[in-house]
């Protein structure tokens, strides 16, 4: 597969899950609790970055995705009793529907007219689901007492880590690939793509396929963790800027930069919360996130590896 | 046996303007035909077209036998016909290994996956083109104009073509450097490749092609042996402006 | 039915003026402002305060609210969008940013609910069986004046056809002698002074609120994709399509069916016809 794996990958990684598995040992339930949300946030951004991050197709509308696969779960085991371990991946299936139709328009148009379309997108669903079979959506209002999948913070700690270690290891190795290498080579020039003997539609349609399904897999665990669906939330622009941020502070089209961007964000506005508890939190984090994009905006894991790289240089100076 | 190229009554319009103007010849298997013409002639855009990048407004291309007019640009590659660039699109943040990566790679996303990069190719690839083994984890931002008609060739030569259409690829190099790009086109001749050249530099040129088409305004003005073509009247006006 | 005609003919005013600010920056300047709806959002609050809490006159509110979209426009091209210069992506995504952390300063000054702007002028007016506020058509005939002014400054005059051409071809424009700089700079000002304006009227007209810049953005979209970018005549006939159509499916279908038709015919024009309807180029 030519990943290219060394040592200290496997080091990285084992490492990471074992200090993250062993979390709940060592931090209060509420940290715990603080942890899901960004454990979540981690598979979302993770999903926005294996599309917009890798190939240059930057959505504004990526709870479209997210959305159809909570709301799919929800419905279907909450209105008509079906059993969690169908629901889900009905979900996911048809969030990938959702993904087919969300590019199409990928097909004929480019660049910000793609981000125009995306966020189009998120506000159609955001209005269809208020009005659209209201009995079965919830309406303006959502839904709640939606079945949960785990008891108590520990619980939910457990099964959200595992969904987002699963997720972030196979897209990063994935993205180790030939395959990632294409996919960025989209975003570098689509036409040069298409002069390689590649097909960038071919390829656009599975990093959108894949894209929304990590998506649809996120939106219905997440449906499952909270138990309850809320439109004005889910479908809103913050969320859409908290996602985009994560990704873009971490690092876009690493897999690992949103991972870890996902953390900071959401201790960052945790951190925040006592000083400034309403929506002014997202101030200050929208300051940071602007002017550190503007003076890197590869993202942190680009700052991390070049000061890494410098100073192996100095290594080799010696 | 079908010719690897063949080409009948292509016509392109844009807009008012002809650009192409009923254009027909063939190319035979191994050889290799110059394309001259000067400035504006309408060489670039019979490259345009044979890739797919411009639909003919009428004509026909064929590509061994098959017609191609209804193919997409990546599915005419993989028929094996390839081209370079007059202005060099390499991925801009790529190395020179990882462009010349791209070009290697299947049209298949599970061998996208699959399959390693055969990065002792793409060094082949790379060091056969004249870059030196200090250059291969360049970025194009690093290389000279040069170099990166050197890492045109080197992804057009990647898609593993059996017709190479080259569009000034000797421009802005340095006489050694046109002298192994020559040496390269020379040995893949002896292996019977196709070419397709267009160049300005009709002496590189000449060693290079066993005949010539010269085109003015769109249109065929002389096609035969390289030295009947440069000889003509027509063409030497053509150039000249007389 | 003459209610629906000249709800519609109210309506589609508003949103031409609200989609032409956008487009110019979009077809000049190539660049996606998606703090756009963020000038509208800031400049009725700015409105807000000076001519409901501080009582200055109503069009006093409006030049100073005018004024200051202009320079949030000014400020935004030369601190944010010049520094990234051809980083599209970058540009999109700071704008965003910018939008947010927009929202969440004017959350901190005013607060999170929702205000009710005093009408810029009080009273109403029946047309047939039709009540209409003075407010509303104080603003559509604002609208066109504006826009008329819009379209005669374009075609007359030297810095008007300076912008026609850089949105045409900007290295032919700089070629010819065009400050590309400068005509970007004044593209920003109008278009934030145009934002502006279009933000106080459309503040009157619905509500102020911190998330209300969404719903414009969203139809100065829906306008420049199914309008096509470059001629101004097309932002109008559009957006009186859309108007329309929104207040159609208002009156006659459901209020809460409002915008979905505007999206679906987004999709729809992308695509039979990428380019728009008016467009003057591909995408």
């Amino acid at each position: 597969m030519g990943l290219g794996l060394r040592w200290y990958h496997f080091a990285l990684w084992a490492g990471f899950i074992l200090v993250m598995a062993l979390m709940p040992e060592f931090v209060s339930k509420g940290t715990l609790r603080t942890m899901i949300f960004a454990n979540f946030l981690a598979i979302f951004a993770i999903s926005w970055d294996v599309l917009s991050g890798r190939t240059g197709y930057i959505s504004f509308g990526h709870p479209f995705l997210i959305g159809i696969g909570a709301y799919t779960t929800a419905i279907l085991t909450k209105r008509f009793d079906v059993p969690v371990e169908y629901a889900i991946p009905a979900a996911i299936a048809m969030t990938m529907v959702g993904g087919t139709i969300m590019f199409l328009p990928a097909l004929r148009i480019k660049g910000s007219y793609f981000a125009l379309v995306s966020l189009a997108f998120m506000e159609l669903i955001y209005q269809l689901v208020q009005v659209i079979r209201p009995d079965l959506t919830g309406g303006t209002r959502g839904m709640s007492g939606i079945v949960t999948l785990t008891r108590g913070a520990a619980n939910g700690y457990y099964l959200s880590f595992s969904l987002m270690i699963i997720v972030a290891l196979s897209m990063w190795l994935l993205m180790r690939t030939r395959l990632g290498t294409a996919l960025s080579a989209i975003a570098m020039n689509e036409e040069s793509v298409k002069g390689s003997g590649l097909s960038p539609t071919k390829l656009k349609l599975f990093a959108f396929m894949t894209s929304a399904f990590v998506a649809g897999l996120g939106g219905a665990f997440y449906v499952h963790y909270l138990g309850s669906i809320a439109p004005r939330a889910l479908f809103d622009i913050n969320f859409v800027f908290t996602i985009i941020v994560a990704t873009l502070i971490g690092g876009a089209s690493t897999i690992v930069g949103p991972m870890f961007g996902a953390f900071f964000l959401t201790f960052l506005l945790e951190y925040l919360r006592p000083f400034l508890p309403g929506a002014e939190r997202y101030l200050i984090y929208g300051a940071i996130a602007l002017l550190l994009y503007m003076y890197q905006p590869k993202g942190l894991y680009h700052i991390f590896m070049s000061q890494l790289d410098r100073f192996k240089k100095k290594g080799d100076d010696d | 046996m079908t010719k690897p190229l063949s080409i009948r009554n292509l016509v392109k319009n844009f807009g008012g303007l002809t650009a192409t103007d009923d254009i027909s010849f063939d190319l035979n298997e191994g050889q290799s035909t110059g394309l001259i013409g000067p400035n504006g002639a309408g060489k670039t855009t019979i490259f345009s077209q044979i890739m797919g990048e411009y639909r003919q407004t009428s004509g026909t291309i064929e590509l061994n036998g098959t017609e191609i007019s209804k193919l997409s640009t990546p599915a005419r590659i993989r028929l094996g016909v390839s081209r370079t660039y007059q202005v060099p699109r390499p991925f801009a943040e790529f190395t020179v290994l990882e462009n010349v990566r791209v070009g290697l790679m299947p049209d298949s996303i599970w061998k996208m996956i699959t399959e390693s990069p055969n990065v002792d190719r793409e060094i082949e690839l790379a060091l056969s083109v004249g870059f030196s083994e200090s250059d291969l984890r360049r970025t194009p931002d690093e290389l000279s104009m040069g170099d990166l008609r050197k890492l045109e060739m080197a992804r057009t030569m990647a898609t593993n073509p059996r017709i190479m259409l080259l569009d000034e690829v000797f421009a802005g190099l340095t006489v050694g450097e046109i002298d192994q790009i020559a040496k390269l086109i020379q040995k893949m001749r002896s292996e019977n490749m196709t070419f397709l050249i267009v160049s300005h530099d009709l002496k590189a040129l000449e060693p290079l092609v066993d005949d010539a088409i010269a085109i003015n305004y769109g249109k065929v003005i002389a096609q035969g042996s390289f030295a009947s073509v440069i000889s003509d009247k027509a063409v030497r006006t053509s150039y000249l402006g007389t | 039915m003459l209610e629906i005609i000249i709800q519609g003919v109210l309506l589609s005013g508003l949103y031409a003026l609200i989609a032409v600010g956008f487009t110019l920056i979009f077809s000049v300047g190539r660049v996606l402002n998606l703090a756009y709806g963020a000038y509208i959002m800031v400049a009725g609050y700015i409105y807000f305060y000076f001519s409901q809490l501080l009582g200055l006159p109503p069009i006093a509110g409006l030049l100073l609210a005018g004024i200051l979209g202009a320079c949030m426009g000014l400020l935004k091209y030369n601190l944010i969008v010049k520094p990234l210069k051809a980083d599209h992506i970058a540009v999109e995504i700071s704008t965003l940013i910018l939008a947010v952390v927009l929202q969440s300063a004017v959350i901190l000054c005013f607060g999170n609910s929702a205000k009710i702007l005093l009408p810029i002028i009080p009273g109403v007016i029946h047309i047939g069986n039709a009540t209409v506020t003075y407010n509303v058509l104080v603003a559509t005939i604002a609208s066109w004046l504006i826009l008329i002014g819009l379209y005669l400054f374009i075609k007359r005059t030297h810095v008007g056809r300076a912008m026609m051409a850089v949105s045409m071809d900007t290295k032919g424009a700089s070629i010819s002698g065009v400050d590309i700089d400068k005509i970007n700079m004044i593209t920003w000002g109008i278009s934030g002074f145009l934002g502006a304006i279009a933000g106080v009227f459309f503040a009157s007209y619905t509500q102020l609120s911190p998330t209300m810049w969404v719903a414009p953005l969203i139809i100065a979209i829906a306008i420049v994709i199914v309008g096509g970018i470059g001629s101004i005549i097309g932002t109008l006939v559009v957006a009186h399509i859309i108007g329309f159509m929104e207040i159609i499916s208002v009156a006659l279908i459901s209020p809460q069916l409002r915008g979905v038709f505007t999206m679906l015919l987004i999709i729809l024009v992308l695509v039979i016809r990428p380019k728009g309807l008016f467009g003057r180029e591909e995408l």
